[in-house]
């Protein structure tokens, strides 16, 4: 394994990462930020880690920075930096998220924050069955200020053509593949994150708000829901941890479908707990919930993965043993 | 004993000896098929040496890791070659027994049971404590040598196949709670004990229903502290969750496999199949990672505790989904088929409802969870 970063240097980064994402800076702020504290050198030293403490961070603290871009770069042996985003598959598929149709470039997908500023964008084509890198000058992927459900506009949807010639194919060392596995392994590790802030968020609101003269966490349909949440959590935790050992792409699909289905359960359960003041915009909770909503489609979503994971068991005819003691 | 070399060794000697250790019946075989298989697949491993790492010598094991019995039930599961029943008892009851025993009566009467020449049961669960298991009423009364054991248990799976059954009694005042309770190991054949087993909903005779008459249990068989019972059936709960469920999880890994091989034999590649495959999958995941942990931790010598409660949450919904996606997927084969395979689906299925149900219910880890581990005071 590549992964080598003491323990101790990784708690002294993930501290200052939240911090910096704790920032009520502009997305492209918190990039610049981060790159400071050393965000590049952690991700080369050691991407799967690296990526998960940072991704942790981006769950806990609700930021907008836009590290699923330089995972996705760095996974593929491109060089990252803020000024390069990358332009993700469309809504709960993985597909690379362009296609050529005569001269021109048919581009469906999603771009982050980070597209706003940025100089230069990564493209995947898929033509005939392959997948090819490009980059293109980010300029060209230039749309309508984002919209959608999520206040902090984390990501947008990106739907433009793009002359074929605007493409200059990019020199890659890591397969489409495995950039898919290495974002879906760290968006495990955000939705996660986000899931233990809004379990967190209702576990303390339910200790504290007094109904019928005792605290709601006294009543065993709240404790079981919270418990049920924690289980989830718990399980996939599990998940996507063995994904820092183990690369393989059907093991990061199961841990981000995982991650997915625990943090739906998870906010379902929280908002509940919360009740009324849980369904204002004055609380933060709604935060949580709408980025979980769309961090939940990027690379496949709890509802897309369970079906793409069952047809490749399928077609292998077996079950792979995916965890070893 | 290194593990990687065990699996390795292990591996090449079951497959040296497939024939002899598969078992002699077709399916799922009736309960004195499946005993008799039982004691033979323990006596193999255990005289090919297999059986006796990662236990003490003083139990007459070849020491080592914990994880060599992890090892050793997943291939036998994974292979098929044996019923994971039976097998949790010495997974559940030994390691506490080798804890909380006489050092030389668990000397002297553990080796048997892991040779497989022995069956343990396990009497905790009575008419009026199931859930509530500290309001247990099953009296054991001081008398010359030892107690005089009186009273009723239930549910205490294998006891007409056993020699020796670890027990829950109440030693102190009837409302004594855990308080009183003191744990025996009792020999099955002693005068006054009677039993009747009773059938489950899935046809087997799994379980019994014991009466205890003036049971004569000699001092040396306690376990644990008098009135320090409680502290024993704590200390078993977490082995029900570790060791025994990584067994089960190789189990359910299998028939993952046999459900998708038959679909591919039926030529079924639909999506409803696809997703349905995937949530079991995914959950099956969830739990052999948790559960990989878990062995981890008791191989490094921590102390297991109440969070194993998630291990149990999580095994139970996978096998519970798996079972599930058997039902929806094989087209009637559950309700309708008497064949083979489908005999042993259709048990597998109406198994799996009991998942929730013994080890402590689902409810009951829920609340363990909510209380231990989510810290959110007593229940009102
Ligand atoms: C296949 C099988 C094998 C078994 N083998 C053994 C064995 O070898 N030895 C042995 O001693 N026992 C054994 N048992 C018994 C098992 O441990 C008990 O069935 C179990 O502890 C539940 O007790 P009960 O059946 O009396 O249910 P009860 O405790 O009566 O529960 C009834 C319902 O009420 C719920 N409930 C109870 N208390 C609470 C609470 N505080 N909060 C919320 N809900 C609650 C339960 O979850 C359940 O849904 C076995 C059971 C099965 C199914």
């Amino acid at each position: 394994m590549s992964d080598t970063v003491d323990a101790e240097d990784l708690a002294l980064l993930a501290t200052g990462f939240e911090a910096a994402m704790a920032e009520e800076t502009r997305p492209a702020e918190t990039d610049q930020a981060l790159f400071d504290l050393g965000w590049a050198e952690l991700l080369s030293a050691a991407p799967s880690q690296g990526a998960a403490t940072a991704f942790r961070a981006l769950g806990t603290t609700n930021s907008a920075a836009g590290l699923l871009d330089d995972v996705v770069a760095n996974a593929l042996g491109i060089g990252i930096s803020p000024q390069t985003c990358v332009v993700f598959p469309a809504p709960h598929q993985a597909e690379a998220p362009a296609h050529p149709q005569g001269d021109a470039m048919v581009v469906d997908g999603l771009v982050s924050a980070r597209a706003e500023g940025a100089t230069t964008a990564v493209l995947a084509v898929e033509a005939n069955g392959d997948v090819s890198i490009n980059s293109i000058d980010a300029g060209l992927l230039q749309g309508p200020v984002a919209g959608g459900v999520d206040p902090g506009r984390a990501y947008r949807r990106l739907s433009v053509e793009i002359p074929a010639d605007a493409l200059v194919p990019v020199p890659t060392s890591g397969s489409w593949e495995s950039a898919v596995a290495a974002a879906r392994t760290a968006l495990a590790h955000q939705l996660l994150g986000g899931a233990r802030w809004m379990l967190a968020e209702a576990r303390q609101h339910a200790v504290d708000r007094a109904q019928f003269g005792r605290p709601v966490a006294s009543f065993q349909a709240i404790r079981h829901k919270l418990a049920e949440s924690l289980v989830q959590i718990e399980g996939a935790a599990s998940v996507a941890e063995a994904c820092l050992d183990d690369p393989d792409p059907l093991l990061a699909a199961l841990a981000k479908s995982l991650a997915g289905q625990a943090a739906a359960t998870t906010a379902t359960h929280a908002q509940q707990v919360l009740a009324g003041i849980g369904f204002t915009a004055e609380h933060q909770f709604h935060y949580w919930l709408k980025r979980m909503l769309v961090v939940d489609t990027l690379f496949g979503s709890a509802s897309s993965l369970p079906a793409e994971i069952g047809h490749h068991l399928l077609s292998r005819g077996t079950v792979p043993r995916l965890i070893q003691l | 004993m290194d593990p990687e070399t065990f699996r390795r060794d292990l591996g090449a000697w079951l497959d040296d000896n497939a024939n002899e250790l598969a078992p002699p019946y077709e399916g799922a075989g009736s309960m004195d098929e499946q005993m008799a298989h039982y004691s033979h697949v323990k006596r193999s491993l255990y005289d090919a040496g297999f059986g006796r790492y990662g236990w003490p010598e003083s139990v007459d094991g070849l020491g080592g890791s914990p994880l060599l019995r992890a090892m050793v039930g997943e291939e036998i599961n994974l292979r098929g070659l044996c019923d994971p029943n039976p097998w949790t008892m010495i997974e559940v009851l030994v390691p506490t027994v080798i804890g909380f025993a006489r050092p030389e009566v668990a000397a002297a009467l553990v080796p048997p049971f892991l040779r497989g020449d022995e069956m343990w049961c396990q009497g905790f669960s009575e008419p009026d404590a199931g859930s509530d298991l500290a309001s247990l009423s099953c009296r054991a009364a001081k008398t010359d040598g030892g107690w005089l054991v009186s009273g009723q248990k239930i549910w205490t799976s294998f006891i007409q196949y056993a020699q020796r059954c670890v027990l829950l009694t109440r030693t102190g005042e009837p409302n004594s709670a855990h308080r009183g309770i003191t744990a025996l190991l009792v020999d099955v054949d002693s005068p006054g004990i009677t039993y009747s087993p009773i059938e489950t909903m899935h046809g087997r005779l799994d379980f019994a229903e014991v009466h205890y008459d003036e049971v004569f249990v000699p001092t040396e068989r306690l376990i644990g502290e008098e009135n320090g019972g409680w502290q024993v059936a704590m200390d078993i709960l977490p082995y029900e969750r570790s060791t025994t469920f990584w067994h089960r999880g190789a189990l359910l890994h299998r028939r993952l496999s046999d459900l998708v091989a038959q679909l591919v034999a039926n030529g079924d590649r639909s999506d409803t199949a696809a997703r349905a495959l995937g949530h079991a999958f995914q959950s099956l995941v969830a739990f052999r990672s948790r559960s990989r942990d878990t062995q981890h931790r008791l191989a490094d010598g921590q102390q297991l505790g109440v969070e194993t409660s998630i291990d149990k949450i999580l095994i139970t919904s996978a096998e519970q989904q798996l079972f599930g996606a058997v039902r929806d997927l094989l087209g009637g084969v559950v309700e309708f088929d008497d064949d083979i395979d489908a005999a042993m689906w259709r048990t597998d299925y109406l198994y799996s409802k009991a998942a929730p149900i013994y080890g402590g219910t689902a409810e009951i880890q829920r609340n363990i969870v909510a209380r231990r581990l989510l810290d959110l005071g007593p229940e009102s």
